[in-house]
Protein backbone atom coordinates (compact mmCIF):
# COMPACT_ATOMS: atom_id res chain seq x y z
CA UNK A 1 0.00 0.00 0.00
CA UNK A 2 2.83 2.41 1.06
CA UNK A 3 4.38 1.71 -2.44
CA UNK A 4 0.86 3.25 -4.24
CA UNK A 5 0.99 6.34 -1.85
CA UNK A 6 4.60 7.08 -2.59
CA UNK A 7 3.44 6.99 -5.99
CA UNK A 8 0.57 9.08 -5.78
CA UNK A 9 2.57 11.55 -4.00
CA UNK A 10 5.55 12.03 -6.19
CA UNK A 11 2.99 11.98 -9.40
CA UNK A 12 1.36 14.95 -7.21
CA UNK A 13 4.09 16.74 -7.01
CA UNK A 14 5.61 16.13 -10.16
CA UNK A 15 1.89 17.59 -11.20
CA UNK A 16 2.03 20.71 -9.02
CA UNK A 17 5.52 21.19 -10.55
CA UNK A 18 4.16 21.33 -14.33
CA UNK A 19 0.82 22.64 -13.79
CA UNK A 20 -0.17 25.63 -16.13
CA UNK A 21 -1.14 27.02 -12.37
CA UNK A 22 2.73 26.83 -11.66
CA UNK A 23 3.34 28.20 -14.98
CA UNK A 24 1.49 30.67 -14.75
CA UNK A 25 3.13 31.64 -11.72
CA UNK A 26 6.40 31.26 -13.06
CA UNK A 27 5.66 34.17 -15.75
CA UNK A 28 4.06 36.20 -12.61
CA UNK A 29 8.01 35.74 -11.16
CA UNK A 30 9.80 36.47 -14.47
CA UNK A 31 7.34 39.41 -15.10
CA UNK A 32 8.41 41.14 -11.61
CA UNK A 33 11.73 39.71 -11.35
CA UNK A 34 13.18 42.77 -12.99
CA UNK A 35 10.85 45.08 -11.16
CA UNK A 36 13.39 46.97 -9.13
CA UNK A 37 11.33 49.91 -7.47
CA UNK A 38 11.13 50.24 -3.61
CA UNK A 39 13.73 49.90 -1.06
CA UNK A 40 14.79 47.14 2.03
CA UNK A 41 13.67 48.51 5.67
CA UNK A 42 16.31 50.36 7.26
CA UNK A 43 15.11 50.80 10.90
CA UNK A 44 17.07 48.51 12.24
CA UNK A 45 20.78 47.41 10.50
CA UNK A 46 20.15 43.87 10.44
CA UNK A 47 16.90 44.35 7.99
CA UNK A 48 19.37 45.89 5.03
CA UNK A 49 21.50 42.42 4.55
CA UNK A 50 18.50 41.56 2.78
CA UNK A 51 19.37 41.38 -1.28
CA UNK A 52 16.69 43.65 -3.17
CA UNK A 53 17.04 40.36 -5.85
CA UNK A 54 15.38 37.88 -3.86
CA UNK A 55 11.66 36.81 -4.61
CA UNK A 56 9.46 34.30 -3.94
CA UNK A 57 6.21 33.34 -4.64
CA UNK A 58 4.20 30.38 -2.90
CA UNK A 59 0.17 29.34 -3.30
CA UNK A 60 -0.94 26.45 -1.32
CA UNK A 61 -4.65 25.33 -2.09
CA UNK A 62 -7.15 24.54 0.74
CA UNK A 63 -6.45 20.51 -0.65
CA UNK A 64 -3.08 20.97 0.42
CA UNK A 65 -1.43 21.09 -3.28
CA UNK A 66 1.72 23.16 -3.44
CA UNK A 67 3.33 25.32 -6.12
CA UNK A 68 6.03 27.37 -5.93
CA UNK A 69 8.65 29.83 -7.94
CA UNK A 70 11.81 31.48 -7.09
CA UNK A 71 13.36 31.88 -3.27
CA UNK A 72 10.88 29.54 -1.63
CA UNK A 73 13.21 28.56 1.05
CA UNK A 74 15.24 31.89 2.06
CA UNK A 75 14.72 32.76 5.43
CA UNK A 76 13.01 36.40 6.94
CA UNK A 77 11.55 37.69 9.83
CA UNK A 78 7.91 37.88 9.92
CA UNK A 79 7.70 41.28 11.41
CA UNK A 80 4.10 42.63 11.08
CA UNK A 81 2.74 39.41 9.68
CA UNK A 82 2.85 37.59 13.39
CA UNK A 83 0.54 40.28 14.63
CA UNK A 84 -2.72 38.25 12.74
CA UNK A 85 -1.67 35.14 14.06
CA UNK A 86 -1.25 36.06 17.51
CA UNK A 87 -4.73 38.08 17.48
CA UNK A 88 -6.07 34.33 16.84
CA UNK A 89 -4.46 32.95 19.94
CA UNK A 90 -5.42 35.77 22.24
CA UNK A 91 -9.26 34.94 20.93
CA UNK A 92 -8.34 31.15 21.65
CA UNK A 93 -7.42 32.55 25.40
CA UNK A 94 -10.06 34.94 26.24
CA UNK A 95 -12.68 34.73 23.69
CA UNK A 96 -13.89 37.71 21.63
CA UNK A 97 -15.80 40.10 24.03
CA UNK A 98 -12.59 40.17 26.49
CA UNK A 99 -10.17 40.80 23.84
CA UNK A 100 -12.31 43.18 22.10
CA UNK A 101 -12.34 45.54 25.19
CA UNK A 102 -8.34 45.09 25.53
CA UNK A 103 -7.86 46.13 21.34
CA UNK A 104 -10.33 47.37 18.96
CA UNK A 105 -10.82 46.43 15.30
CA UNK A 106 -10.81 49.57 13.68
CA UNK A 107 -9.19 50.37 10.79
CA UNK A 108 -7.05 54.31 11.50
CA UNK A 109 -5.29 55.70 8.21
CA UNK A 110 -2.52 56.10 10.52
CA UNK A 111 0.87 54.59 9.97
CA UNK A 112 1.77 51.21 12.07
CA UNK A 113 3.69 52.65 14.84
CA UNK A 114 1.44 55.72 15.12
CA UNK A 115 1.12 57.04 19.26
CA UNK A 116 -2.70 56.87 19.00
CA UNK A 117 -5.09 55.16 21.41
CA UNK A 118 -9.37 56.04 21.14
CA UNK A 119 -9.81 58.65 23.00
CA UNK A 120 -13.19 57.10 24.37
CA UNK A 121 -12.51 53.47 25.33
CA UNK A 122 -8.62 53.96 25.15
CA UNK A 123 -7.81 50.88 23.42
CA UNK A 124 -5.77 50.67 20.98
CA UNK A 125 -7.32 50.68 17.30
CA UNK A 126 -6.81 47.31 15.80
CA UNK A 127 -4.54 44.61 16.57
CA UNK A 128 -2.12 45.30 13.59
CA UNK A 129 -0.77 48.55 14.47
CA UNK A 130 2.25 47.67 16.95
CA UNK A 131 0.44 49.36 20.03
CA UNK A 132 -2.43 47.13 19.30
CA UNK A 133 -0.03 44.06 18.41
CA UNK A 134 1.32 45.03 21.98
CA UNK A 135 -1.78 44.81 23.72
CA UNK A 136 -2.53 41.02 21.68
CA UNK A 137 0.70 39.72 22.95
CA UNK A 138 0.07 41.07 26.70
CA UNK A 139 -3.06 38.92 26.32
CA UNK A 140 -1.33 35.40 25.67
CA UNK A 141 -1.45 33.48 28.52
CA UNK A 142 1.34 31.20 30.11
CA UNK A 143 2.99 30.82 33.65
CA UNK A 144 6.31 32.76 32.90
CA UNK A 145 7.68 34.56 29.66
CA UNK A 146 9.32 31.44 28.11
CA UNK A 147 6.18 29.41 28.61
CA UNK A 148 4.35 32.29 26.86
CA UNK A 149 7.31 32.43 23.83
CA UNK A 150 6.50 28.85 23.63
CA UNK A 151 2.85 28.79 23.07
CA UNK A 152 3.38 31.41 20.14
CA UNK A 153 6.09 29.03 18.54
CA UNK A 154 3.97 26.26 18.99
CA UNK A 155 1.25 28.00 17.33
CA UNK A 156 3.27 29.07 14.04
CA UNK A 157 4.32 25.63 13.62
CA UNK A 158 0.74 24.21 13.93
CA UNK A 159 0.51 26.65 10.70
CA UNK A 160 3.84 25.71 9.55
CA UNK A 161 4.00 22.34 9.75
CA UNK A 162 7.56 22.97 11.33
CA UNK A 163 9.47 24.74 13.95
CA UNK A 164 11.03 27.94 13.84
CA UNK A 165 13.20 30.07 15.39
CA UNK A 166 13.87 33.77 16.49
CA UNK A 167 16.46 35.33 14.49
CA UNK A 168 18.67 36.48 17.82
CA UNK A 169 20.66 40.03 15.88
CA UNK A 170 16.91 41.32 14.55
CA UNK A 171 15.31 40.38 18.04
CA UNK A 172 18.04 42.78 20.07
CA UNK A 173 18.18 45.05 17.40
CA UNK A 174 14.23 45.80 17.57
CA UNK A 175 14.61 45.85 21.51
CA UNK A 176 17.52 47.85 21.77
CA UNK A 177 15.95 50.72 19.12
CA UNK A 178 12.41 50.27 20.25
CA UNK A 179 11.72 53.32 22.44
CA UNK A 180 8.94 54.44 20.40
CA UNK A 181 7.16 50.88 21.33
CA UNK A 182 7.98 50.80 25.07
CA UNK A 183 6.93 54.47 25.04
CA UNK A 184 3.30 52.84 23.47
CA UNK A 185 3.13 50.55 26.40
CA UNK A 186 3.91 52.59 29.16
CA UNK A 187 0.78 55.13 27.87
CA UNK A 188 -1.36 52.03 27.47
CA UNK A 189 -0.51 50.95 30.99
CA UNK A 190 -1.49 54.17 32.15
CA UNK A 191 -4.91 53.47 31.14
CA UNK A 192 -4.96 49.98 32.41
CA UNK A 193 -4.94 48.41 28.89
CA UNK A 194 -1.93 45.76 29.54
CA UNK A 195 -0.38 44.28 32.02
CA UNK A 196 2.24 45.70 34.46
CA UNK A 197 4.87 43.42 33.15
CA UNK A 198 6.22 45.63 30.40
CA UNK A 199 9.37 44.86 29.37
CA UNK A 200 8.02 40.87 29.32
CA UNK A 201 5.56 41.39 26.78
CA UNK A 202 7.71 43.64 24.55
CA UNK A 203 10.28 41.27 24.83
CA UNK A 204 7.59 38.49 23.56
CA UNK A 205 6.64 40.83 20.96
CA UNK A 206 10.52 41.57 19.68
CA UNK A 207 10.63 37.99 19.64
CA UNK A 208 7.78 37.39 17.75
CA UNK A 209 8.43 40.14 14.98
CA UNK A 210 11.75 38.18 14.90
CA UNK A 211 10.54 34.83 14.22
CA UNK A 212 12.22 32.96 10.58
CA UNK A 213 9.83 31.96 8.11
CA UNK A 214 9.84 31.89 4.06
CA UNK A 215 7.25 31.96 2.07
CA UNK A 216 6.03 28.48 1.93
CA UNK A 217 5.62 29.24 5.75
CA UNK A 218 3.34 32.46 4.39
CA UNK A 219 1.51 30.17 1.69
CA UNK A 220 0.92 27.63 4.59
CA UNK A 221 -0.19 30.20 7.27
CA UNK A 222 -2.80 31.64 4.62
CA UNK A 223 -3.86 28.22 3.59
CA UNK A 224 -4.71 27.39 6.87
CA UNK A 225 -6.90 30.30 8.02
CA UNK A 226 -8.27 29.68 4.24
CA UNK A 227 -9.37 25.99 4.71
CA UNK A 228 -11.32 27.25 8.31
CA UNK A 229 -7.88 26.86 10.68
CA UNK A 230 -6.72 23.32 9.85
CA UNK A 231 -3.45 22.96 8.03
CA UNK A 232 -4.25 21.54 5.06
CA UNK A 233 -1.00 18.93 4.87
CA UNK A 234 -0.87 18.21 8.24
CA UNK A 235 -4.29 18.45 8.49
CA UNK A 236 -3.46 19.96 12.06
CA UNK A 237 -5.99 22.54 13.92
CA UNK A 238 -3.95 25.60 14.00
CA UNK A 239 -6.92 27.84 15.29
CA UNK A 240 -10.41 27.50 16.78
CA UNK A 241 -12.77 27.45 13.62
CA UNK A 242 -14.89 30.16 15.60
CA UNK A 243 -11.65 32.87 15.44
CA UNK A 244 -10.82 32.46 11.60
CA UNK A 245 -13.18 35.18 10.59
CA UNK A 246 -12.01 37.22 13.33
CA UNK A 247 -8.28 37.23 11.74
CA UNK A 248 -9.42 37.33 8.35
CA UNK A 249 -11.97 40.00 8.93
CA UNK A 250 -8.68 42.48 10.55
CA UNK A 251 -6.73 41.06 7.37
CA UNK A 252 -8.84 42.99 5.45
CA UNK A 253 -9.62 46.65 6.86
CA UNK A 254 -6.00 46.66 8.64
CA UNK A 255 -3.34 44.06 7.71
CA UNK A 256 -1.73 46.26 4.83
CA UNK A 257 -0.97 49.10 7.44
CA UNK A 258 -2.11 52.74 5.99
CA UNK A 259 -2.79 51.19 2.55
CA UNK A 260 -5.28 48.69 3.67
CA UNK A 261 -8.60 50.53 1.79
CA UNK A 262 -6.79 50.46 -1.38
CA UNK A 263 -5.41 47.62 -1.34
CA UNK A 264 -9.17 46.15 -0.27
CA UNK A 265 -10.64 47.80 -3.75
CA UNK A 266 -7.90 47.38 -5.75
CA UNK A 267 -6.93 43.40 -4.71
CA UNK A 268 -9.39 42.35 -2.56
CA UNK A 269 -7.51 39.44 -0.77
CA UNK A 270 -7.36 39.45 3.26
CA UNK A 271 -3.55 39.99 3.07
CA UNK A 272 -0.97 40.67 5.96
CA UNK A 273 2.53 42.36 5.29
CA UNK A 274 5.68 43.17 6.80
CA UNK A 275 8.63 45.02 6.49
CA UNK A 276 10.73 41.79 6.55
CA UNK A 277 9.55 41.85 2.75
CA UNK A 278 6.72 39.19 3.24
CA UNK A 279 3.03 38.88 2.28
CA UNK A 280 0.69 36.34 3.26
CA UNK A 281 -2.80 36.68 1.66
CA UNK A 282 -6.06 34.75 2.00
CA UNK A 283 -8.71 33.46 -0.70
CA UNK A 284 -10.87 31.96 1.71
CA UNK A 285 -12.02 28.51 0.84
CA UNK A 286 -9.91 28.88 -2.44
CA UNK A 287 -5.95 29.38 -1.17
CA UNK A 288 -3.04 30.89 0.59
CA UNK A 289 -0.40 33.31 -0.49
CA UNK A 290 3.23 33.90 0.91
CA UNK A 291 5.40 36.02 -1.43
CA UNK A 292 8.50 37.57 -0.34
CA UNK A 293 10.42 40.15 -1.88
CA UNK A 294 12.30 42.77 0.31
CA UNK A 295 11.41 45.99 -1.49
CA UNK A 296 9.29 48.13 0.11
CA UNK A 297 6.88 51.07 -0.49
CA UNK A 298 6.60 53.85 1.23
CA UNK A 299 3.91 52.36 3.66
CA UNK A 300 5.79 48.84 4.43
CA UNK A 301 4.74 46.84 1.87
CA UNK A 302 6.67 44.62 -0.68
CA UNK A 303 6.40 45.74 -3.67
CA UNK A 304 6.41 42.80 -5.58
CA UNK A 305 4.49 41.18 -3.73
CA UNK A 306 1.55 43.46 -4.33
CA UNK A 307 2.16 42.89 -8.26
CA UNK A 308 1.78 39.37 -7.56
CA UNK A 309 -1.24 39.31 -5.38
CA UNK A 310 -2.88 42.29 -7.52
CA UNK A 311 -2.53 40.03 -10.74
CA UNK A 312 -3.54 36.76 -8.91
CA UNK A 313 -6.85 38.15 -7.70
CA UNK A 314 -7.07 39.81 -11.35
CA UNK A 315 -7.03 36.76 -13.09
CA UNK A 316 -8.59 33.97 -10.89
CA UNK A 317 -11.18 36.37 -9.58
CA UNK A 318 -9.98 36.25 -6.14
CA UNK A 319 -11.42 39.24 -4.87
CA UNK A 320 -13.20 38.97 -1.93
CA UNK A 321 -16.54 41.04 -3.74
CA UNK A 322 -16.06 39.39 -7.46
CA UNK A 323 -19.46 38.23 -9.31
CA UNK A 324 -17.61 38.27 -12.32
CA UNK A 325 -16.39 35.56 -14.68
CA UNK A 326 -12.55 35.42 -14.32
CA UNK A 327 -10.41 35.22 -17.49
CA UNK A 328 -8.78 31.99 -15.77
CA UNK A 329 -10.38 29.15 -14.12
CA UNK A 330 -8.57 28.81 -10.94
CA UNK A 331 -9.36 25.25 -10.60
CA UNK A 332 -8.96 24.06 -14.59
CA UNK A 333 -5.69 25.57 -14.49
CA UNK A 334 -4.53 23.48 -11.20
CA UNK A 335 -5.67 20.47 -12.98
CA UNK A 336 -4.39 21.42 -16.26
CA UNK A 337 -7.32 20.61 -18.28
CA UNK A 338 -7.06 24.87 -19.10
CA UNK A 339 -4.09 26.71 -19.90
CA UNK A 340 -1.58 24.85 -21.74
CA UNK A 341 0.75 28.04 -21.89
CA UNK A 342 3.21 26.29 -24.14
CA UNK B 1 1.47 25.99 -30.80
CA UNK B 2 4.47 24.49 -29.67
CA UNK B 3 4.82 20.61 -29.06
CA UNK B 4 6.56 18.84 -26.26
CA UNK B 5 8.15 15.52 -27.05
CA UNK B 6 10.02 13.07 -24.79
CA UNK B 7 11.69 10.20 -26.31
CA UNK B 8 12.36 7.43 -23.26
CA UNK B 9 12.75 3.74 -22.48
CA UNK B 10 12.89 1.68 -19.51
CA UNK B 11 16.36 0.57 -20.21
CA UNK B 12 19.53 1.45 -21.70
CA UNK B 13 20.86 0.40 -25.34
CA UNK B 14 17.34 0.55 -26.96
CA UNK B 15 18.50 3.51 -29.02
CA UNK B 16 17.20 5.95 -27.56
CA UNK B 17 19.60 9.22 -29.09
CA UNK B 18 19.55 8.17 -32.26
CA UNK B 19 15.88 8.10 -32.38
CA UNK B 20 15.94 11.49 -31.36
CA UNK B 21 18.02 13.03 -33.42
CA UNK B 22 17.10 11.30 -36.65
CA UNK B 23 13.37 12.03 -35.71
CA UNK B 24 13.88 15.94 -34.85
CA UNK B 25 15.91 15.73 -37.90
CA UNK B 26 13.32 14.64 -40.26
CA UNK B 27 10.97 17.02 -38.49
CA UNK B 28 13.31 20.17 -39.06
CA UNK B 29 14.29 19.02 -42.52
CA UNK B 30 10.57 20.00 -43.51
CA UNK B 31 10.71 23.11 -42.65
CA UNK B 32 10.07 23.17 -38.45
CA UNK B 33 12.10 25.39 -35.44
CA UNK B 34 13.47 22.37 -33.85
CA UNK B 35 14.97 22.19 -30.08
CA UNK B 36 16.57 19.04 -28.59
CA UNK B 37 17.50 19.05 -25.03
CA UNK B 38 19.78 16.22 -23.98
CA UNK B 39 18.54 15.05 -20.49
CA UNK B 40 20.82 12.65 -19.94
CA UNK B 41 23.31 14.13 -17.75
CA UNK B 42 24.35 10.83 -16.07
CA UNK B 43 25.29 9.60 -19.80
CA UNK B 44 24.61 12.12 -22.25
CA UNK B 45 25.85 11.03 -25.78
CA UNK B 46 23.31 12.90 -28.03
CA UNK B 47 25.79 15.83 -29.58
CA UNK B 48 27.80 13.15 -31.22
CA UNK B 49 25.37 12.73 -34.05
CA UNK B 50 24.94 16.30 -34.15
CA UNK B 51 28.60 16.63 -34.68
CA UNK B 52 28.59 19.10 -31.74
CA UNK B 53 32.45 19.17 -30.83
CA UNK B 54 31.83 19.42 -26.74
CA UNK B 55 35.30 20.53 -26.12
CA UNK B 56 34.06 24.01 -28.01
CA UNK B 57 31.40 24.35 -26.13
CA UNK B 58 31.53 26.28 -22.97
CA UNK B 59 28.04 26.30 -22.15
CA UNK B 60 25.68 23.18 -21.12
CA UNK B 61 22.67 22.49 -19.68
CA UNK B 62 24.45 21.75 -16.30
CA UNK B 63 25.20 25.27 -16.34
CA UNK B 64 21.55 26.60 -16.47
CA UNK B 65 21.01 23.95 -14.11
CA UNK B 66 23.78 25.38 -11.73
CA UNK B 67 22.27 28.83 -12.39
CA UNK B 68 24.96 30.30 -13.82
CA UNK B 69 23.45 30.90 -17.55
CA UNK B 70 20.31 31.66 -18.90
CA UNK B 71 19.42 28.03 -20.84
CA UNK B 72 18.90 29.73 -24.56
CA UNK B 73 22.43 30.70 -23.88
CA UNK B 74 23.57 26.61 -23.89
CA UNK B 75 21.20 26.34 -27.27
CA UNK B 76 23.39 25.36 -30.08
CA UNK B 77 22.36 25.95 -33.95
CA UNK B 78 23.41 22.92 -34.93
CA UNK B 79 21.44 22.87 -38.85
CA UNK B 80 23.83 23.47 -40.70
CA UNK B 81 25.49 20.33 -39.43
CA UNK B 82 22.53 17.99 -40.42
CA UNK B 83 21.75 19.68 -43.69
CA UNK B 84 18.64 21.76 -42.27
CA UNK B 85 18.31 24.97 -44.33
CA UNK B 86 15.64 27.42 -45.15
CA UNK B 87 12.98 27.96 -42.57
CA UNK B 88 14.17 25.13 -40.32
CA UNK B 89 16.07 25.25 -37.88
CA UNK B 90 18.38 22.79 -35.12
CA UNK B 91 19.15 23.75 -31.85
CA UNK B 92 20.99 21.52 -29.02
CA UNK B 93 21.01 21.67 -25.55
CA UNK B 94 24.17 19.12 -24.82
CA UNK B 95 24.78 18.24 -21.17
CA UNK B 96 28.62 18.15 -20.37
CA UNK B 97 30.40 14.91 -20.46
CA UNK B 98 32.91 16.53 -17.92
CA UNK B 99 33.63 14.31 -15.25
CA UNK B 100 33.66 16.58 -12.67
CA UNK B 101 30.40 18.21 -14.00
CA UNK B 102 28.25 14.61 -13.97
CA UNK B 103 29.90 14.09 -10.61
CA UNK B 104 28.39 17.50 -9.51
CA UNK B 105 24.91 16.79 -10.69
CA UNK B 106 25.29 13.40 -9.13
CA UNK B 107 26.04 14.54 -5.97
CA UNK B 108 24.07 17.63 -5.14
CA UNK B 109 21.37 17.13 -7.38
CA UNK B 110 19.07 19.74 -8.73
CA UNK B 111 15.73 21.42 -9.01
CA UNK B 112 14.00 19.45 -11.03
CA UNK B 113 11.50 22.32 -11.21
CA UNK B 114 14.34 24.33 -13.35
CA UNK B 115 13.95 21.76 -15.96
CA UNK B 116 10.11 22.79 -16.16
CA UNK B 117 11.40 26.74 -16.44
CA UNK B 118 13.87 25.91 -18.60
CA UNK B 119 12.29 24.06 -21.20
CA UNK B 120 9.52 26.66 -21.21
CA UNK B 121 11.74 29.94 -21.44
CA UNK B 122 13.70 27.30 -24.15
CA UNK B 123 10.43 27.44 -26.82
CA UNK B 124 9.66 30.87 -26.13
CA UNK B 125 12.80 32.44 -26.94
CA UNK B 126 14.14 30.26 -29.74
CA UNK B 127 10.25 30.20 -31.05
CA UNK B 128 10.53 26.56 -31.39
CA UNK B 129 7.62 24.69 -33.02
CA UNK B 130 9.09 21.11 -31.42
CA UNK B 131 10.47 20.11 -28.78
CA UNK B 132 12.30 16.88 -28.16
CA UNK B 133 13.80 15.66 -24.97
CA UNK B 134 16.58 13.16 -25.00
CA UNK B 135 16.00 11.52 -21.01
CA UNK B 136 18.18 9.42 -19.47
CA UNK B 137 16.43 5.17 -19.39
CA UNK B 138 14.63 4.31 -16.00
CA UNK B 139 12.52 5.71 -13.66
CA UNK B 140 13.84 8.99 -11.94
CA UNK B 141 12.36 12.26 -11.01
CA UNK B 142 13.46 14.36 -13.79
CA UNK B 143 11.58 11.38 -16.17
CA UNK B 144 8.19 12.00 -14.70
CA UNK B 145 8.91 15.37 -15.47
CA UNK B 146 9.56 15.00 -18.76
CA UNK B 147 6.66 12.86 -19.04
CA UNK B 148 4.06 15.43 -17.14
CA UNK B 149 5.09 18.08 -19.69
CA UNK B 150 4.86 16.13 -22.75
CA UNK B 151 2.45 16.35 -25.48
CA UNK B 152 3.45 13.60 -26.93
CA UNK B 153 5.57 10.96 -24.49
CA UNK B 154 7.31 8.23 -27.18
CA UNK B 155 8.21 4.98 -25.64
CA UNK B 156 11.23 3.01 -27.70
CA UNK B 157 11.15 -0.65 -25.98
CA UNK B 158 12.78 -3.80 -27.75
CA UNK B 159 11.09 -6.63 -28.35
CA UNK B 160 12.57 -8.55 -25.55
CA UNK B 161 11.13 -10.01 -21.80
CA UNK B 162 13.12 -7.38 -20.06
CA UNK B 163 11.96 -4.44 -22.25
CA UNK B 164 8.63 -5.77 -22.04
CA UNK B 165 7.82 -5.11 -18.35
CA UNK B 166 9.73 -2.31 -17.71
CA UNK B 167 7.80 -0.55 -20.73
CA UNK B 168 4.20 -2.16 -18.43
CA UNK B 169 5.75 -0.08 -15.69
CA UNK B 170 6.46 3.23 -17.39
CA UNK B 171 2.85 3.33 -19.13
CA UNK B 172 1.76 2.80 -15.54
CA UNK B 173 3.38 5.62 -14.22
CA UNK B 174 2.67 7.85 -17.63
CA UNK B 175 -1.12 7.27 -17.17
CA UNK B 176 -1.27 8.30 -13.30
CA UNK B 177 1.20 11.09 -14.76
CA UNK B 178 -1.92 11.82 -17.24
CA UNK B 179 0.18 11.97 -20.60
CA UNK B 180 -1.89 13.21 -23.11
CA UNK B 181 -0.41 11.23 -26.15
CA UNK B 182 1.52 8.03 -25.58
CA UNK B 183 3.05 6.57 -28.64
CA UNK B 184 5.23 3.19 -28.89
CA UNK B 185 8.14 2.47 -31.06
CA UNK B 186 9.52 -0.83 -31.17
CA UNK B 187 13.23 -1.12 -31.99
CA UNK B 188 16.08 -3.34 -33.11
CA UNK B 189 13.39 -5.94 -34.49
CA UNK B 190 14.98 -8.89 -36.11
CA UNK B 191 14.90 -9.27 -39.97
CA UNK B 192 13.26 -12.49 -39.33
CA UNK B 193 10.33 -11.55 -37.01
CA UNK B 194 6.67 -10.74 -38.09
CA UNK B 195 6.45 -7.04 -37.68
CA UNK B 196 2.85 -6.32 -38.49
CA UNK B 197 2.12 -9.41 -36.07
CA UNK B 198 4.69 -7.78 -33.74
CA UNK B 199 3.15 -4.10 -33.88
CA UNK B 200 0.14 -5.93 -33.43
CA UNK B 201 0.80 -7.75 -30.46
CA UNK B 202 2.67 -5.05 -28.52
CA UNK B 203 -0.09 -2.96 -29.20
CA UNK B 204 -2.65 -5.13 -27.80
CA UNK B 205 -0.54 -5.95 -24.87
CA UNK B 206 -0.12 -2.56 -24.16
CA UNK B 207 -3.78 -1.40 -25.53
CA UNK B 208 -0.98 2.22 -27.25
CA UNK B 209 -0.47 2.88 -30.19
CA UNK B 210 3.00 1.89 -32.36
CA UNK B 211 4.13 4.69 -34.10
CA UNK B 212 6.91 3.35 -35.98
CA UNK B 213 8.90 -0.68 -35.96
CA UNK B 214 12.55 -0.21 -36.79
CA UNK B 215 15.08 -3.28 -37.88
CA UNK B 216 18.13 -4.24 -36.08
CA UNK B 217 20.62 -4.52 -38.87
CA UNK B 218 24.61 -4.70 -38.61
CA UNK B 219 24.71 -2.07 -41.68
CA UNK B 220 22.33 0.03 -39.56
CA UNK B 221 24.57 0.35 -36.81
CA UNK B 222 27.80 1.19 -38.73
CA UNK B 223 26.06 3.67 -40.57
CA UNK B 224 24.17 5.24 -37.56
CA UNK B 225 27.07 5.75 -35.73
CA UNK B 226 28.51 8.27 -38.21
CA UNK B 227 25.43 10.91 -37.71
CA UNK B 228 22.03 11.90 -38.65
CA UNK B 229 21.21 8.24 -41.01
CA UNK B 230 18.02 9.58 -41.96
CA UNK B 231 20.15 12.29 -43.96
CA UNK B 232 22.45 10.41 -45.09
CA UNK B 233 20.46 7.74 -46.88
CA UNK B 234 16.82 9.83 -46.91
CA UNK B 235 15.40 7.04 -49.47
CA UNK B 236 16.01 4.04 -46.91
CA UNK B 237 13.19 2.48 -45.83
CA UNK B 238 14.45 3.49 -42.52
CA UNK B 239 14.32 6.86 -43.06
CA UNK B 240 10.32 6.34 -44.35
CA UNK B 241 9.84 4.94 -41.22
CA UNK B 242 11.21 8.14 -39.34
CA UNK B 243 8.56 10.26 -41.26
CA UNK B 244 5.66 8.07 -40.63
CA UNK B 245 6.26 8.63 -36.73
CA UNK B 246 7.15 12.71 -37.30
CA UNK B 247 3.27 12.42 -39.30
CA UNK B 248 1.86 11.01 -35.94
CA UNK B 249 3.57 13.50 -33.88
CA UNK B 250 2.53 16.30 -35.82
CA UNK B 251 -1.39 14.94 -36.25
CA UNK B 252 -1.28 15.19 -32.17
Amino acid sequence: MSNLGDMQSLASSISAMTSPFRNYLNDLYEKYKSFNDGAIADYIPELTLAKPEWFGICVVTTDGQMFEVGECDQLFTIQSISKAFVFGLALEDHGREYVNSKVGVEPTGEAFNSIVLDEVTNRPYNPMVNAGAIATTDLIKGNNSTERLKRLLEMFKRYTGRDHEINVPVFLSEKSTGNRNRAMSYLMLNFGMVGDKIEDTLDIYFQQCSIMVNARDLAMMSATLANGGVNPVTQERALDERYVQDVISVMLTCGMYDGSGEWLYRIGIPAKSGVGGGITAVAPGKLGVGTFSPLLDAKGNSLRGIKVCEDLSRDFGLHLFNVAKPDRDLAAWIDGSEGDSW
Amino acid sequence: MPKVVSIHSYRGGTGKSNFTANLATTVALQGYRVGVVDTDLPSPGIHNLFSLELEATDKTLNNYLWGDTPIEETAYDVSANVGVENNGKLYLVPSSFQADDIARILKNGYDVKLMNDGFRRLVKELQLDYLFIDTHPGLSKETFLSIAISHVLILILRPDKQDYQGTAVTIDVARQLKVRKMLLVINKVYKTLNRDALKQKVEETYNEKVAGVFPLSEDLVQLASEGVFCVKYPEHPVSEEFHKVAQQIQEV
